[in-house]
């Protein structure tokens, strides 16, 4: 057989040879049982809910998985970020409550020392403008 | 004209007409699942596998002719992902009955031998040539049924006929011998 000259007769040894073949005996049955054994294995609720067997799918449910390990993750660091915030909110409250303590302090004791600088000085002043006047 | 399905656009089918669906079908899921993995029992199993993704999907399919290009490509991309997942001993393909007869010009020893050669081809290349020769589809099916492009489809087809005739050509040679 020469099937570099005839590429008809290789075409069909090929139909020849992958011709379809019967499937086992059997074959029907035992896909219906395992098509029993599977709707008896599903769970109540989702032969009564649908639209949850997509989550029976194995891509739906580790999507569903990914959304809610990134949905954790997410979260997470939302909820770092606001305390970190909170956390940065209270130190500078305190800071400033500092800064109002000491600079309100620091007036008192200005105030102090004026009025003393007025309690020493006041009489003796007076004292002097009336001798020079007389 | 696309051939009806009985209850297909329901999503309850009857048990007596999803039988009769997959004895129409069986035949074909199981051969391209055969010659593609080479391995009776893994064949089947993949089959029966492909045959309960029908039965959840019967819902979404709108003719006879819709299903049998659903069986094909769940079929060609099923025996793709099973051969990457698990590494199958090669059976003989032998121990499969076959549809019909052998015809008068078959020769039996030519025909195990290109099965042989079919089973060893690159991925894709092999499930086209099922396709071409299993199915008698043209190439524009297949780029249809496997998603890629005609091109690709035919210098596939091309390539793997070429490497199968000199194969077969020295194997005969060596029988011969």
């Amino acid at each position: 057989m020469n099937f570099d000259k005839d590429t008809n007769r290789m075409e069909d040894a090929l139909k020849n040879a992958l011709r379809r073949r019967e499937a086992p005996e059997g074959f029907a049955d035992r896909v219906l049982t395992r098509l029993a054994e599977r709707s008896s294995a599903t769970p109540m609720v989702l032969r009564h809910q649908p639209w949850l067997r997509l989550f029976a799918q194995p891509l739906v449910s580790w999507a569903a998985a990914a959304a809610v390990c990134a949905a954790l993750v997410v979260g997470g660091i939302h909820y770092r970020n606001v305390q970190r915030e909170h956390a940065e909110g209270e130190a500078a409250k305190q800071q400033l409550v500092l800064a109002l303590r000491i600079a309100g302090s620091k007036l008192q004791l200005a105030k102090t020392r004026v009025q003393q600088v007025n309690a020493n000085h006041t009489p003796a002043d007076q004292t002097e403008n009336q001798e020079e006047k007389e | 004209m696309p051939e009806p399905i009985s209850a297909e656009k329901s999503t309850v089918v009857a048990e007596s007409d999803f039988t009769e669906i997959v004895r129409r079908h069986q035949a074909m899921v199981y051969s391209i699942a055969l010659h593609f993995l080479a391995d009776p029992a893994a064949a089947e199993e993949l089959a029966q596998d492909v045959f309960l993704q029908l039965h959840a999907n019967l819902g979404r399919l709108k003719s006879g002719d819709h299903m049998k290009f659903w069986l094909r490509k769940v079929t060609g991309h099923r025996c793709i992902d099973f051969r990457r997942r698990r590494s199958l001993p090669q059976v003989s393909l032998d121990e499969a009955p076959e549809s019909a007869a052998p015809t008068q010009t078959e020769d039996p020893m030519l025909s195990r031998r290109l099965r042989q050669l079919v089973a060893s081809l690159p991925e894709k290349p092999r499930l086209i040539v099922i396709l071409r020769y299993q199915e008698d589809m043209n190439a524009e099916d297949i780029a249809e049924v496997l998603a890629m492009p005609v091109a690709t489809v035919k210098s596939h087809l091309q390539r793997s006929l070429a490497m199968l005739r000199e194969k077969v050509t020295r194997a005969i040679g060596e029988v011969a011998i």
